[in-house]
């Protein structure tokens, strides 16, 4: 098999207007990987802002399950 | 020596042409400017023939054929041969000695012309000597190749060099380019719609080229990374109702049983993809199980 | 070479040697975090102001890679509570003198002034580990389990959550429990419901010494890679509070026709709830900074819903320094039993004061300043100010600042 770049390319890209949906590859998962991207990237941050608005409002939860009680509520 | 190049300008892009490693070679670039495009392609190029020379097995000056005429004796070669050696070293490791840069001299008993001309089992057998990495001593950077025996990069050459060239042009500009040997690509990052370059894969139980649009041209998106194809279609032999392809298993000398006719592989690197694809060629009637378990998004033909 | 954590897969593999041919690396640049411990640790303040609750709580976490994505962490977390904090009594023209939890003494409230109750204070110690390990090659068990202790309040916990691949790990499914058990030892003991608060020296009807709860939690979530920027998170969690849900410190106020304050009663909760959230979260990638945008439903049965906003936006100063802004909407509707204060002869079966069940509107504003030294080594300071005001203009404001610093580190 060969690819047939030297044509097809070009007639493709006038042919398509825009892009197909692809899954995001392993290598392109470099911003992902991040800390700053991760939903756990800070995980203190989060366990002291829940624990903050859990003993402070009357609604909880939502992102994981556990985390352990408190008798602030 | 070095042939000529042309550039011509398309609709939102430069292309570059010129031939090395007996491919037709092109690179697309998405830049503006007509000198930038033809500095790259300039660099693109050299990088290229650069590659071709150095690592040729048919000019007597090249790294390559100073090793197979070292007559067994201890070589010191230079760094880039080197991780070259040690990258070969651990394919054959990984592929549990079926990737194998000693198994070119088959190429002595076998040609793949479409004929049916097989070699005789002792034509083969008699080979079968010469073959085995595990038979040369590799102690960076000395390599000792005994005589007779023969090393050829052949198989890992032009996905290096295409994603050495990808590198090159990454110093010189961000833009997003597609860098195509041969058939075996590399794309840096996306174009500036976010979208790929649309790349089309020729059916390849079809010997003529094909119409756009014809139903046996696979289309798809390269957004970024790399792409490489291991088997060809018309490097074959038929005998007796067998089709042998031309991947040869170095421990019988053999073509592998069973092998796809063709596998393109999608990997981070198009070195990277052009490995995947042989790796799996040589697992031959396990070739899309390889690739399924691995979580490699390929194409295979049968 | 160095090939530990890729060993299983001959693409893991080769793409390290690829990589190693290619940008001239030597082998095992991967192979760092595997003896290290990752430590993430802060110290929380917390103020509501000078008369009000105050918190300090510092954090420790310890985390290891134990090899092919498995991990194990524990969590440390101590938290010293003292200061004042509203009894529920509403403010009146008079001074108003109410007897301590435990039934030793007494304290007054100004006149105009938020009843507070200055015996809170506390310290609470709790401990969490975690285990995260592959099951498969596409699902992740992660197991925890917590303990916390008070001088009145002990709670343990369980969790379990998996997590499977699919979609060339492109989406993941998750379904978690939970379950804990606590216990409380109020002071003075569990007062009866909707009893009169004695005053000093007789000593409240007590329904017992000690109560308890448990909290049951299920979890559903996808997680969706949208794009190579986009990462897109949905949840729904359904969990069940089943037990003593009374604040045994908290009062109602009783009036008169006149709106005179007649006398207090301890607050009385329904002992089950039910509630359930929807959650979306998604963080983008722009081309140096991230966008982190969080939206939650809560509703549960008894009555309270809410609506929770997030926004986060980390800006990217360069050499490793950020700013990162943070907003903070929540709305709350009451819980259908909350009551600001209770007129005499229409005592219902349940009923609350606590300003944290009633409508209200949290806004948090903050800004963290973080520095990345390195990918493993980060220093970072915020500020936040919070303040929740009564939608029915009934309570007054709290307001309170947060301040936080962390380090997290490698060692």
């Amino acid at each position: 098999m060969r690819i047939g770049i030297t044509s097809t390319v070009l007639a493709l890209a006038l042919l398509q207007g825009g892009c197909a949906f692809e899954p995001v590859q392993p290598w392109e998962k470099d911003l992902l990987a991040k800390r700053a991207m991760q939903l756990d990237g800070y995980p203190i941050d989060q366990y002291l802002d829940d624990h903050i608005y859990y003993s402070k409002e009357g609604s909880s939860g939502g992102q994981a399950v556990g985390g352990g009680g408190c008798g602030c509520n | 020596m070095t042939e000529a190049s042309s550039l011509t300008r398309n609709k939102d892009h430069w292309l570059g042409r010129f031939q090395a490693m007996a491919s037709p070679c092109e690179i697309l670039m998405e830049v503006d400017d007509r000198r930038l495009a033809r500095r790259l392609l300039a660099i693109a190029h050299a990088e290229a023939s650069r590659i071709e020379h150095k690592f040729s097995r048919y000019r007597k000056d090249s790294a390559v054929q100073r090793i197979n005429h070292s007559d067994g004796q201890p070589l010191v070669v230079d760094e880039e041969t080197a991780a070259l050696l040690d990258y070969a070293n651990q394919c054959y490791e990984l592929s549990e000695g079926l990737f194998d840069i000693t198994s070119g001299v088959l190429r002595r008993v076998w040609r793949f012309d479409g004929s049916d001309r097989i070699p005789a089992t002792n034509e083969v057998a008699n080979i079968l000597p010469l073959i085995g990495w595990h038979k040369i001593i590799w102690r960076r950077p000395k390599i000792t190749v005994p005589s007779g025996m023969e090393i050829d990069l052949g198989g890992i050459g032009k996905e290096y060099a295409v994603d050495r060239t990808a590198r090159l042009i990454a110093e010189q500009s961000d833009a997003s380019i597609l860098v195509n040997y041969g058939g075996d690509l590399y794309v840096n990052t996306p174009r500036r719609n976010g979208c790929g370059w649309f790349v089309g894969v020729e059916n390849p139980a079809s010997s003529l080229p094909l119409a756009e649009g014809s139903e046996s041209i696979h289309r798809f998106e390269l957004r970024h990374g790399g792409l490489a194809t291991s088997g060809d279609s018309r490097r074959y032999l038929l005998a007796n109702g067998i089709r042998y392809g031309h991947i040869l298993n170095p421990a019988t000398g053999w073509p592998i049983e069973d092998a796809p006719r063709s596998v393109t592989a999608a990997a981070a690197t198009c070195t990277e993809a052009g490995l995947l694809a042989t790796f799996a060629m040589l697992r031959g009637a396990k070739a899309e199980f390889f690739l399924r378990t691995e979580g490699v998004q390929y194409w295979s033909a049968r | 070479m160095q090939l530990k954590k890729e060993s299983k897969s001959v693409r893991g593999a080769l793409a390290l040697a690829t990589c190693s041919l290619l940008t001239g690396t030597s082998q095992g640049v991967n192979a760092a975090s595997e003896e290290e411990w990752e430590v993430d640790s802060a110290v929380l303040f917390y103020s509501e102001g000078s008369d009000r609750v105050s918190v300090v709580e510092p954090v420790v976490g310890l985390r290891k890679a134990l090899g092919d994505d498995e991990y194990v962490g524990v969590r440390l977390v101590v938290d010293t509570l003292t200061g004042s904090s509203p009894n529920g009594a509403i403010p009146t023209d008079e001074v108003q003198t109410f007897t301590t939890p435990s039934g030793n003494s007494t304290y007054t409230a100004e006149p105009g002034e938020t009843p507070l109750d200055p015996t809170f204070r506390d310290t609470r110690i709790a401990l969490s580990g975690e285990w995260e390990k592959p099951l498969s090659e596409r699902l992740k068990g992660i197991f925890s389990a917590n303990f916390s202790t008070e001088h009145d309040y002990q709670s343990a916990g369980i969790s379990a959550t998996l997590a499977r691949d699919f979609n060339n790990r492109n989406t993941t499914l998750s379904a978690g429990a939970s379950f804990s058990q606590d216990s409380i030892e109020p002071e003075g003991g569990a007062p009866v419901g909707l009893t009169p608060m004695p005053e000093f020296p007789d000593v409240k009807e007590t329904q017992s010494a000690s109560e308890d709860k448990t909290v049951s939690e299920l979890l559903l979530g996808v997680t969706q890679v949208v794009n190579r920027r986009t990462l897109m998170q949905f949840n729904y969690t359904y969990g069940i509070d089943d037990g003593y849900l009374s604040d045994p410190y908290k009062l109602l106020s009783v009036t008169d026709d006149t709106g005179n304050v007649t006398g207090y009663l301890y607050e009385n909760r329904p002992d089950e709830r039910s509630r359930q959230t929807i959650f979306w979260r998604t963080l983008h990638h722009l081309s140096e900074d991230v966008a982190d945008v969080s939206y939650r439903y809560y509703w549960d049965d008894w009555d309270i819903s809410s609506h929770t906003l997030d926004l986060r936006y980390r800006h990217e100063l360069g050499g490793g320094h950020y700013l990162q802004p943070h907003v903070r909407w929540y709305k709350q509707n009451a819980a259908e039993f909350y009551h600001f204060k209770l007129d005499e002869g229409a005592v219902p079966t349940y009923a609350s004061a606590d300003y944290r069940l009633g409508n209200m509107t949290t806004n948090t504003l903050g800004l963290k300043y973080g520095f990345a030294s390195s990918e493993k080594q980060e220093y970072s300071v915020r500020l936040e100010y919070m303040t929740q005001s009564d939608d029915d203009g009934q309570f007054e404001d709290v307001d309170a600042v947060i301040l936080q610093a962390n380090y997290s580190f490698l060692f």
